[in-house]
């Protein structure tokens, strides 16, 4: 895979108005309301959308192919970071006891007073009762 | 004696702006070795003073503010200014082109910009220094961090720059292996410190760009409030322990894994014997960069991270055991029958083994949850990492020093003085650290100016035997730089330990300012030594 790959005018205005095209889709699905699975849309649609420009502008569909190896590789990487971190903050109190249900923060500080708080999951930390906390509810 | 003044890349050629635009990837080498040398004595010198605050209890020779000072420059001058560059920057630097066959490094020019990227890093963290220092720890954990008066900003916009550096020599690192080399020498022939490099590099390019990450997002907190780690804000602040853990473990590979290349250089050039299981020490080096990604959630076991995570992570940890057990039984079988030299290096590769073994049980102690909350914060932590860090890496770096000076520089130190520092260093460094895991199991927490009086004989102990350890390792250093002065030069062609690798058997020392005179030619491993007689030569 030496020789020199000329990419035709075409692909590059095929691709670009693919890319303008799918920052509309991803303006409009905005306005529709899918509750959490909005985020997840929203990434899909960004991830196509980085995929065309690694794999045409960035030439990496007709390179050496250890590039793609390569750049797949940091994606690993990245995946590695954020599920093993999700195991983390979606998980807390799922075994044994949530210290911050079973023992409430004391609320000294000045900054309780005025800002509102959440915990991990968006949850209002204002009320002191333990059932808005019952994992199962919001997976 | 035959003068080889042309062919030194020492005096050719001459002049400082030489030194300065330098491409040649030996002087950079030097350049790294030069100031990441300094950096070791500033921190060493930081250690010692806090030693002498904790010889007894009271606030008898500094303030707590002070201490809190003085262990954090310690802790992140000796990590992101000496061990992470120092290493790779300097011993990687001067040997991984020799090593291949190479002319210099893949890409020259980026190998000096990354010396000036680190050096202006460096003046960050000077000017964090001058102006009064940093608080926080070397972890700049939240939310402290984002609240300290002290020089937060500096100190990691300076680790931000310096870790380009890192990326970028490793980028180096990893283009050279691959490209050049000379023909016949396969990866499977390649000397085992190059292998170190390459794993270590690539450790480099995945993981500091999230050091990046994580410095610019606390800056980001501390300067625009936005929500990251903040609580109040709606952020999480045991995501920063995720983000700063995500690089700081690998990072942690990124020092021990060349100083395991150098030990697999020195055992069986010392010991005149194949190296045993070189494909499992070529791999086990990969599988420890691999899983070295998977467990930074063992430094977090106290920190409320969820039980699910704190077991997995607790799993996954004793994984690392492995390939490291793997290396440690290949260089006890290396030495089995071989013809073993008590040379300084080797005397430092001996050290390491113990110490460095010592190290890495004490870490399946801490990998456990339930004993990780007991120990956790305590000076068994400390102790731990310093077997590990200083009695594996830093014994390891002097021992690749000693083995390499006079193949770097053409000339050759004391032997009897640098055997005696290393007895001095390994008896300093047992003196002073082991005591601190009676001082851990016993409750002693780390990071404290002052404790009770049932710590005062562990703690003076430990006192009276880093003194020592700072003596030795002060004096191993000045009995190599005064081989210079000395002019104790060895002979162009001589190779005084009989190593087998083309460093050793194609080029003079010091090496030519081209590497190699001729194309060296592959002619056999780098381990052979069942096939080829190698004869040791030092002065005619």
């Amino acid at each position: 895979m030496s020789d020199h790959h000329i990419t035709p005018l075409r692909t590059y205005l095929i691709i670009a108005s693919c890319l303008f095209f799918l920052s509309g889709v991803t303006v409009w699905v905005s306005y529709i309301d899918l509750g959490s699975f909005n985020i997840v849309l929203a990434m899909l649609v960004a991830t196509v959308k980085a995929s065309l420009v690694a794999f045409f502008f960035m030439h990496l569909l007709w390179d050496d192919k250890k590039n793609l190896v390569l750049f797949l590789m940091s994606l690993m990487f990245f995946g590695i970071f954020v599920v093993i971190t999700m195991i983390d903050t979606e998980f807390r109190g799922a075994l044994g006891f949530n210290p911050e249900t079973k023992n409430p923060i004391t609320k000294r500080a000045s900054f309780y007073g005025q800002l509102p708080l959440t915990d991990t999951h968006g949850y209002p930390v204002d009320s002191h009762d333990d059932i808005h906390h019952g994992d199962d509810d919001h997976h | 004696m035959i003068e080889n003044e042309k062919q030194n890349y020492l005096t050719h050629p001459k002049g400082i702006m030489s030194w300065l635009l330098t491409l040649d990837h030996k002087r950079i080498g030097l350049m790294y070795l030069v100031s990441g040398i300094l950096f070791f004595f500033m921190g060493g010198l930081l250690a010692l003073g806090m030693r002498l605050e904790l010889a007894a209890p009271g606030n008898d020779f500094i303030s707590n503010e002070q201490y809190n000072n003085i262990y954090t420059l310690h802790g992140a001058i000796m990590i992101f200014l000496f061990i992470i560059p120092a290493i790779p920057g300097a011993l990687g630097n001067i040997l991984l082109p020799l090593m291949v066959g190479a002319k210099d490094v893949a890409f020259p020019r980026l190998n000096l910009a990354s010396f000036y990227i680190y050096s202006f890093g460096a003046l960050f963290a000077l000017y964090t220094i001058i102006n009064g220092g940093v608080d926080t720890g070397w972890t700049f954990y939240t939310p402290y961090s984002t609240q300290s008066s002290s020089n937060v900003v500096p100190m990691t916009l300076g680790i931000f720059i310096i870790g380009f550096s890192s990326i970028l020599t490793g980028l180096n690192f990893i283009a050279t292996v691959h490209k050049m080399r000379i023909p016949g020498l396969t990866w499977y022939k390649l000397p085992l410190f190059v292998w170190a490099l390459y794993g270590t590099s690539l450790v480099q390019i995945t993981a500091t760009p999230v050091l990046a990450i994580t410095m610019v997002l606390l800056m980001l907190e501390r300067f625009l409030g936005i929500g990251i780690f903040d609580p109040a804000l709606g952020g999480d602040p045991v995501l920063y322990q995720h983000f700063f853990w995500f690089y700081s473990h690998p990072a942690v590979y990124i020092m021990i894994l060349p100083a395991f290349g150098i030990i697999s250089e020195i055992i069986p050039v010392h010991s005149r014997k194949k190296i045993w299981g070189y494909k499992f020490i070529a791999y086990s080096t990969l599988s420890i960069a691999f899983i070295g990604f998977l467990v930074w959630g063992h430094h977090m076991f106290t920190s409320g991270q969820s039980v699910f995570s704190q077991i997995v992570f607790s799993f996954i940890t004793y994984f690392v055991g492995i390939p490291t057990g793997v290396k440690i039984f290949s260089w006890i079988l290396t030495m089995y029958k071989g013809q073993v030299s008590f040379t300084p290096p080797m005397i430092y590769a001996l050290s390491f083994l113990f110490l460095f073994t010592i190290g890495g049980l004490t870490g399946i102690f801490l990998g456990a949850v339930a004993l990780d909350i007991h120990l956790h914060d305590t000076y068994f932590v400390v102790a731990h990492f310093h077997y590990v860090m200083q009695g594996g890496t830093i014994v390891a770096f002097l021992g690749g020093l000693h083995h390499w000076w006079p193949k770097s520089f053409g000339t050759m130190y004391n032997q009897t003085i640098a055997n005696i520092c290393a007895f001095g260093v390994f008896l300093g460094f047992n003196g002073t650290f082991f005591p601190q895991f009676l001082l851990g199991l016993r409750g002693m927490p780390r990071r404290y100016a002052t404790y009770s009086d049932q710590f005062v004989e562990l703690h003076s102990y430990s006192t009276f035997w880093s003194g020592i350890l700072g003596f030795s390792i002060f004096f191993a250093i000045v009995n190599l730089f005064w081989s210079f002065v000395k002019k104790n030069k060895v002979d162009p062609g001589s190779n005084p330990w009989g190593g087998m690798s083309l460093e050793w058997t194609h080029t003079s020392s010091p090496p030519h300012p081209h590497n190699f005179e001729t194309d060296p030619v592959f002619e056999h491993g780098p381990y052979d030594y069942d096939k080829v007689i190698v004869e040791k030569t030092y002065k005619k």
